[in-house]
């Protein structure tokens, strides 16, 4: 009662800090600034960001075809030359992880057999997950087709990580997803 | 606390900032933020990076929460706090990613984990939301230059005696003979982190120059 008498004396400041839904507003106001300025941010490094993933990709192209002499995008994978002829293909898979996405590479020779597979990027539980990116596991994958890419209990060549299923299994049903889907694809524009 | 009312602003903000560093380092003192600390000391560079990264979210955090202290509304400042906080760390995690690859990579998931450091959240709480921005800057690059030092202090430790060397910046400041060959890398793993920060923290304890309050 004596707050509505004293009601007029307050400022219209005070009036809207003591309403009812003023903390839900006040808080949804917040994230709205917060977000846009976010997204601001997120546009401004966005060209540079790409720029460095791709840098990263043709790093490993490197890494993975070691007489490579140049490659050229097709549709959505690499084709890789070595003197003037094909020497394999390249594509970029994704994961989803324990923690996240997992972000490969997966280079193929001409047979459809992997040459090698490459952990771009990962946000696995460190020294559990991270173990995708250890050769150890990564060179399983060393000359598979896409047949045989399963993990030990479906039949296939992989054993997963210890302590590391979800990891091992994300990145094993990845590869051969993609793999089966680009070999296609490159067998169709042939 | 009268005595501390007449000191100028100037003093008064000298006294916040180096409060930080040593009164009431985060880290040997308030024992906050160990998971990153142990996380990326393993190495000078990331260390200097993570301390880096922490005072500009700090700072940022700091300044926004004290600006808005007076219209925060008392039973969302918690959320409020982490959305600020998480909104700087977003950006520096955007800003790393794009300029600074080899960090961004070798801090890996510790950074966008910044959000979650206790000292950060601890100071918005127990500091900004109470004090004039002026000062609030002043704890944010004390408590964050303090974090630094303690960071760099374990990662001396982790680092020359995991690795027998010292590399700032890709560039080896020196590098010990006979360590170097073979380092002891118990240092560079989890429980050699554990180990070195214990060890610190007791030889701090013991030399009475950082009382916990």
């Amino acid at each position: 009662m004596e707050k509505e008498k004293n009601s007029r004396s307050k400022t219209i400041l005070e009036k809207i800090l003591n309403n009812r839904a003023y903390p839900a507003i006040f808080l949804v106001i917040i994230v709205l600034v917060s977000v846009s300025l976010a997204m601001v941010i997120g546009n401004i490094t966005r060209v540079k960001i790409i720029a460095g993933r791709e840098a990263e990709i043709v790093n490993q192209l490197n890494v993975i075809f070691p007489d490579m002499q140049e490659y050229k995008i097709i549709d959505d994978y690499y084709v890789i030359y070595q003197d003037k002829e094909v020497a394999g293909y390249a594509f970029t898979a994704t994961g989803k992880g324990y923690g996240g996405d997992i972000n490969m590479l997966i280079g193929i020779d001409r047979d459809y057999h992997i040459q090698e597979l490459a952990i771009l990027s990962n946000t696995e539980t460190p020294g559990l997950g991270t173990k995708i990116t250890e050769s150890y596991f990564t060179d399983q994958f060393k000359g598979l087709g896409s047949d045989d890419i399963n993990l030990g209990k479906d039949g296939g060549k992989i054993d997963s990580i210890t302590g590391a299923t979800i990891s091992s299994k994300a990145v094993t049903e990845a590869v051969k997803k993609e793999m089966e889907l680009k070999i296609d694809k490159i067998k169709n524009n042939k | 606390m009268d005595e501390l009312k007449e000191k100028s602003t100037g003093r008064k903000f000298w006294l916040e900032f180096v409060k930080g560093i040593v009164v009431t380092n985060p880290v040997f003192v308030l024992v906050l933020g160990l998971c990153p600390t142990l996380a990326v000391t393993s190495s000078i560079d990331n260390a200097l990076g993570m301390g880096a990264g922490v005072i500009f979210v700090l700072l940022g955090s700091n300044i926004i929460i004290s600006l808005i202290r007076r219209i925060t509304p008392v039973m969302v400042r918690i959320p409020v706090f982490i959305v600020v906080i998480a909104t700087f760390v977003t950006i520096l995690s955007l800003v790393f990613e794009a300029y600074i690859p080899p960090l961004y990579e070798s801090l890996g998931i510790y950074l966008a984990l910044i959000v979650v450091n206790c000292i950060i959240l601890g100071r918005a709480e127990a500091f900004a939301s109470k004090n004039p921005v002026i000062y609030s800057i002043a704890d944010a690059l004390g408590i964050g230059i303090g974090f630094t030092i303690a960071l760099l202090i374990v990662s001396l430790f982790r680092e020359i005696l995991g690795t027998g060397s010292l590399s700032v910046f890709g560039r080896t400041l020196f590098s010990i003979p006979v360590l170097s060959e073979t380092p002891m890398a118990f240092f560079i793993t989890p429980p050699g982190a554990f180990l070195v920060l214990g060890l610190l923290l007791a030889l701090f304890r013991w030399l009475g120059v950082l009382k916990n309050e």
